[in-house]
């Protein structure tokens, strides 16, 4: 008798505890935040761009490796577009970001779960949405970076509706250091399965233009300014940092699932211009986590052991990027 | 733990198609999920009131906005309507048991709710908002833990609680469970409701009937296995009372959902300690609602045998398991612990 109520005791202790664990987890910021020095990689950023343009002709813009004295700085490497009846208009290739000479620190993240409120984002044939998927992984890394040295920040931490632009803005006005969206796929035919991670350029495969379209559905962005947004991409040195970023994360990811899940399908790393890409100023991806077409994936979604192997995939990838980032700038001081 | 007129403890069962709750003061009841409002001045003047709850919404369904706000045992996403009929049938039941909303002197409502086994963190945190007001402290845990809570089965296990909406499956180890100990499936109730509709449309294309009419034949006539008489039922045909068949077709919706049934147990055994898998085996409960389906606890019991060997039960009292469970918990939690839920 003694040990059933012990065991009472403490099952009911565990409830408590969960419970007042998903008290915290809903907990706002508080309104009114010490501010935090400028991010030493926007520092970085915009030293380069302005040590580029000083050695370029005007019309030439170039963002490229910083000279150092046993790096000597490469030429810009430069392509020429021309449109009809138009001067050629010349932009730079983007160059590497070379870490050692400007060390970038990863002090805040900021997690995005795709969609919520009203845009429930793709829908399984069960009736589990995007949204609800997209919380859940990101209120787990959430909890899981918790012992992290960088702070985390997220877009959302409840159903609610939020506009494309509004997390861009929340991004960068919290100066934040990463990015990561996470969304999950809806693809024809529905065999396919397996994760897939994008950072910000162009693209003309035809799946990824549909996939754009219905993630950009809720952007107010006119084409040109999404024309504009793009062209500024290719002077970006982020795009690089946005690059190694998303291997690293769909590395761990399809490493990850993979496990236990031997019909997953590498969908790699690819570029496209969602909307929440190209706004954001800091390195940013867009990782498609799953696939709600997918029945066998629905299946796994909905156990809460998959939504947690997701959110610690993710969490492997972001630890993986900073300790490079972080070990170069300890490295270098 | 602690009582006290002060405080009233609740177990709720917050259930896809019955709701149920059991008080601390003795009280207890179960409502059908639905709630409805006067779709115009008429039915308003008809009916004599804003918000119908329960049978009585299911009864006036024609003169209603009908809403069954509970969808997989959690609110239905992305509508404020389904919000607010949660919170009326959350009140309702609170006013049940005899607290009226906003009186003087009402004691603090300390709440324990069952919800779907792996329920989303996201649905979790909704439910807690729409309990604001109604309830001072909230404890939401999974529904087959309460029914073990309730019945002090906490270790060596299996508590497979089948609603409406879900079936949610839990392993008891001595230790509260982990997401690893339980899992949700959509094949319940309601996916039983839909597999008869189609079944009984494609055998009698004439016949007329509505999902009201599939749900008191399947609550009065389930079963699986062997059935002890014929399934005759009266719908109309063509506008004309016929009396129809449909015992084959009630059987194999029932049986529809033992396939993933059996291999969500199976999964779960599997992952117990070997030394104590023989010991969960013999220890299968079944509650909830859809667990009265004629013959269920023997088939369970039959593919048990062909792992080995088992004993699955039903549950006493399956409507009020949960809630009761709930309530033992509310009952049992700390005064401490109330106040690290409190909603205030």
């Amino acid at each position: 008798m003694a040990r059933v109520e012990q065991t009472k005791l403490q099952v009911l202790r565990g409830a408590v505890q969960d419970n007042f664990d998903i008290l915290h987890g809903i907990k706002t910021r508080p309104a009114t935040e010490t501010p935090r020095p400028l991010r030493h990689w926007l520092w970085g950023l915009l030293l380069i761009a302005g040590m580029a343009y000083l050695a370029t002709p005007a019309s030439v813009v170039s963002i490229g490796k910083a000279s150092s004295p046993s790096a000597p700085a490469p030429a810009p490497v430069v392509t020429s577009v021309r449109a009809a009846g138009e001067p050629d208009v010349i932009v730079s290739r983007p160059q590497p970001l070379n870490r050692e000479v400007f060390p970038l620190s990863l002090k805040r993240i900021v997690i995005d779960p795709g969609h919520g409120g009203v845009q429930t984002g793709a829908v399984a044939e069960s009736g589990l949405t995007e949204k609800e998927v997209t919380l859940d992984v990101a209120l787990r890394l959430r909890r899981l970076l918790t012992d992290a040295p960088f702070e985390v920040l997220l877009t959302r931490d409840s159903d609610k509706t939020l506009a494309l632009e509004k997390r861009v803005d929340f991004a960068n006005s919290n100066s934040a250091d990463l990015f990561v969206s996470i969304h999950v796929n809806w693809m024809e035919p529905r065999t396919i399965r397996g994760p897939e991670t994008f950072f910000v350029g162009p693209t003309d495969d035809p799946l990824t233009m549909k996939l754009v379209s219905m993630e950009n559905r809720d952007s107010k962005h006119s084409f040109a300014d999404l024309r504009q947004a793009l062209d500024k991409i290719y002077i970006d040195a982020r795009r690089n940092e946005s690059r190694t970023l998303a291997k690293t994360i769909q590395g761990q990811l399809y490493g990850f699932l993979k496990q236990g899940n031997a019909a997953l399908e590498n969908r790699g790393v690819k570029t496209a211009p969602f909307a929440v890409l190209m706004g954001t100023q800091m390195p940013a991806i867009l990782v498609e986590v799953s696939c709600l077409s997918n029945s066998d994936e629905v299946k796994l979604l909905t156990n809460g052991e998959y939504r947690e192997k997701i959110a610690l995939a993710l969490l492997e990838g972001i630890r993986s990027y900073a300790n490079n980032i972080n070990g170069l700038q300890r490295k270098g001081t | 733990m602690e009582e006290s007129t002060d405080n009233l403890c609740v177990g709720i069962d917050l259930g896809t198609s019955r709701s149920s709750i059991s008080a601390s003061n003795g009280e207890r009841y179960v409502i059908d999920s639905y709630v409805g409002w006067p779709v115009d001045m008429v039915a308003r003047k008809l009916v004599k009131k804003q918000v119908l709850v329960g049978r009585e919404a299911l009864d006036n369904r024609p003169m209603l906005e009908l809403r069954r706000p509970l969808e997989r045992g959690i609110i239905k996403e992305g509508s404020r309507k389904d919000e607010e009929a949660v919170q009326e049938i959350l009140r309702h039941l609170i006013a049940l048991v005899g607290l009226k909303h906003k009186s003087k002197n009402r004691p603090k409502v300390r709440a324990v709710v069952g919800v779907p086994a792996e329920a989303f963190r996201v649905s979790k945190q909704r439910l807690r908002g729409v309990m604001e007001g109604i309830a001072d402290s909230v404890m939401l845990v999974s529904e087959p833990f309460a029914v073990a809570y309730g019945m002090e089965a906490l270790l060596h296990a299996l508590v497979i609680d089948i609603g409406a909406g879900t079936a949610d499956f839990c392993v008891m180890q001595g230790r509260y469970p982990t997401e690893e100990d339980q899992r949700t499936l959509p094949n319940a109730g309601d996916s039983i409701d839909e597999q008869l509709s189609k079944l009984v449309a494609e055998r009698y294309p004439e016949a007329q009937f509505t999902i009201h009419m599939i749900r008191a034949w399947k609550e009065k006539w389930s079963y699986v296995g062997q059935p002890q008489g014929r399934v005759m039922i009266t719908t109309p045909v063509k506008g004309k009372a016929t009396e129809l068949d449909i015992t084959d077709e009630m059987r194999v919706a029932c049986e529809s959902i033992l396939p993933p049934l059996t291999e969500t147990m199976l999964d779960l055994l599997s992952k117990v300690t070997p030394d104590y898998q023989e010991n969960v085996r013999n220890n299968v409960i079944l509650a909830g609602g859809t667990s009265l389906i004629a013959g269920l606890p023997e088939a369970v019991q039959k593919y048990l045998g062909e792992l080995g060997g088992g004993r699955a039960t039903v549950v006493k009292d399956p409507v009020f398991a949960g809630s009761d469970g709930g309530l033992a918990i509310a009952r049992d939690a700390s005064p401490s612990d109330w106040e690290k839920l409190s909603l205030v």
